[in-house]
């Protein structure tokens, strides 16, 4: 795989397609082991996206998310 | 009398009976009563739910005092004329809402946030609630539950009094106009439908429907039902559902499908170089098996042609005998073949020639052989006389005679 996919949805629907395909048992050794390495690619992905924080689920204000975006905003300009 | 200034009266129906042009009723209150009529054509101008106009039903009149004079075979009689009715309390806010509910879902409005694609795991969510509440609480325990570890943010706004609507309404809007907040959710907890009534204002419910954001809503409990759950996109009976609906994937249950999915792949990677290691062994062992199959092969053809060698040379030995026997047969056939059969056809003539001139043959026909005592034949008369004595041979036997004189 060399594309990042647009979204978990796609992400997962590849990997069905791809255990679908290797549980079919009609791949041949060459393209297993490529579609292996791309569904690593994907689990990791989606595992990634599962935790996009990564420290649990995280609370803002409006007023404070709106704060920090112009502030980042104002250091991108600067 | 019908001059008379126009009141308002509020009661509760009863007793309603129709006539083809008028509905009667008595509106009652703890006091008392007072009957009424209403022209069927103003009743359907005020534009009541079917079947609002019922026993018990809490209404509005506008009208005043009519007097009907009688007839031949009527009464007359006082009554009220109402020219307006409308539901009162908790009816007429009910009323208020299905008007406006039909009006916002002719518009169209109500298809709009349902068309949007909600995601599946979205990172940031909104949520418009009071600040304090149960329905924070709960959502949040819902998102939990759920596994998720995105981003809530927070938009508080009060969800109770008059200044509401517009206020939840700017909430939604603050939220919205925020590039990462995939959708919005939007909570309280149950109360009456005047509790409730914020969430029915149609500039607020207009502005959920115009936004690009799915809106979620949870207001109230399952039996309450306002205006914001038509033209949201979803519409959530607690603050629990609303946070299933705004992260549609439930992570715990992925989580474990993920890992499932990786054993898959990892099973399947060992599984097809397994199933082809056999083969690939077999196939690096292949040459020296192929060599040892290719000398064995090798030796047994060298075998097979040896003997065939020495049996094709005994075989051409014997022929070539064969041959050189049919040949000189042939050639000795050929040298002496003609020779012998003239030869035997000469016999053959010569026999028949010798029997022909056999003396018996001759003795046969009657004549008689003259021959010597020593058996030559004596053919001159000199010789006769000079025998002396000769043997006359016939046919059937001998005779010796003697020779007396020369004639």
């Amino acid at each position: 795989m060399t594309e990042k996919p647009d979204s978990y949805e796609v992400a997962v629907e590849r990997l069905e397609q791809i255990i679908d395909r290797l549980d079919s048992g009609q791949a041949g050794l060459r393209e297993t082991l490529d579609l292996c390495g791309e569904g690593r690619e994907l689990v990791t992905y989606c595992a990634a996206e599962l935790d996009a924080v990564g420290e649990g689920l995280k609370e803002l204000k409006l007023d404070e998310l709106a704060a920090k975006l112009s502030s980042s905003a104002e250091a991108g300009t600067a | 009398m019908r001059r008379r200034a126009r009141v308002l009266l509020i009661g509760e129906v009863t007793g309603v009976g129709r006539s083809k042009v008028q509905a009667y009723f008595e509106l009652r209150d703890g006091e008392g009563a007072v009957p009424c009529a209403i022209w069927l054509d103003d009743l359907e101008k005020a534009g009541l739910p079917d079947g609002a106009l019922r026993d018990g039903a809490e209404v509005v009149i506008a009208g005043g005092p009519d007097y009907y004079p009688g007839g031949g075979q009527a009464s007359p009689s006082f009554s009220f004329r109402a020219t307006h009715v409308r539901l009162a309390g908790e009816g007429d806010l009910l009323a208020r809402l299905e008007a406006l509910r039909k009006q916002l879902q002719a518009e169209g409005l109500f298809e709009l946030q349902r068309q949007l694609a909600r995601p599946l795991l979205p990172k940031t969510i909104g949520v418009v609630t009071a600040e304090t509440g149960a329905a924070r609480r709960d959502l949040l325990a819902g998102l939990e539950r759920r596994g998720w570890r995105g981003t809530v943010v927070w938009a508080f706004a009060p969800v109770q009094d008059r200044h509401a609507a517009p206020a939840i309404a700017a909430a939604i809007q603050g939220l919205a106009a925020q590039p990462q907040v995939e959708a919005i959710v939007v909570t309280r907890g149950g109360g009456s439908l005047a509790d409730l009534w914020a969430f029915c204002d149609e500039t607020l419910c207009r502005t959920v429907a115009m936004l690009r954001v799915p809106v979620i809503s949870a207001v109230g409990h399952e039996r309450d039902s306002t205006l914001i759950d038509d033209v949201a996109a979803v519409a959530c009976s607690t603050p629990t559902h609303a946070a299933e609906a705004a992260v549609p994937l439930d992570c715990v249950a992925a989580r474990g499908s993920l890992e499932r999915g990786i054993g898959s792949l990892r099973r399947a990677a060992e599984a097809a170089v397994a199933a082809r290691t056999p083969h690939l062994v077999s196939l690096a062992r292949g040459p020296a098996r192929a060599l040892h199959r290719e000398q064995l092969a090798l030796n047994q053809k060298t075998r097979e042609i040896r003997a065939a060698s020495e049996r094709g040379i005994a075989e051409r030995l014997g022929f070539q005998r064969r041959l050189a026997t049919v040949v000189l047969e042939r050639a000795r056939r050929r040298a002496a073949g003609p020779d012998m059969e003239r030869r035997r056809e000469a016999l053959h003539r010569a026999a028949v020639a010798l029997r022909a001139h056999q003396p018996e043959r001759t003795l046969e026909r009657g004549y008689a052989l003259v021959e010597a005592g020593d058996g030559e034949p004596v053919t001159t008369v000199g010789a006769a006389v000079a025998a002396g004595r000769v043997r006359l041979r016939f046919a059937d036997g001998n005779v010796g005679a003697r020779i007396e004189e020369r004639e």
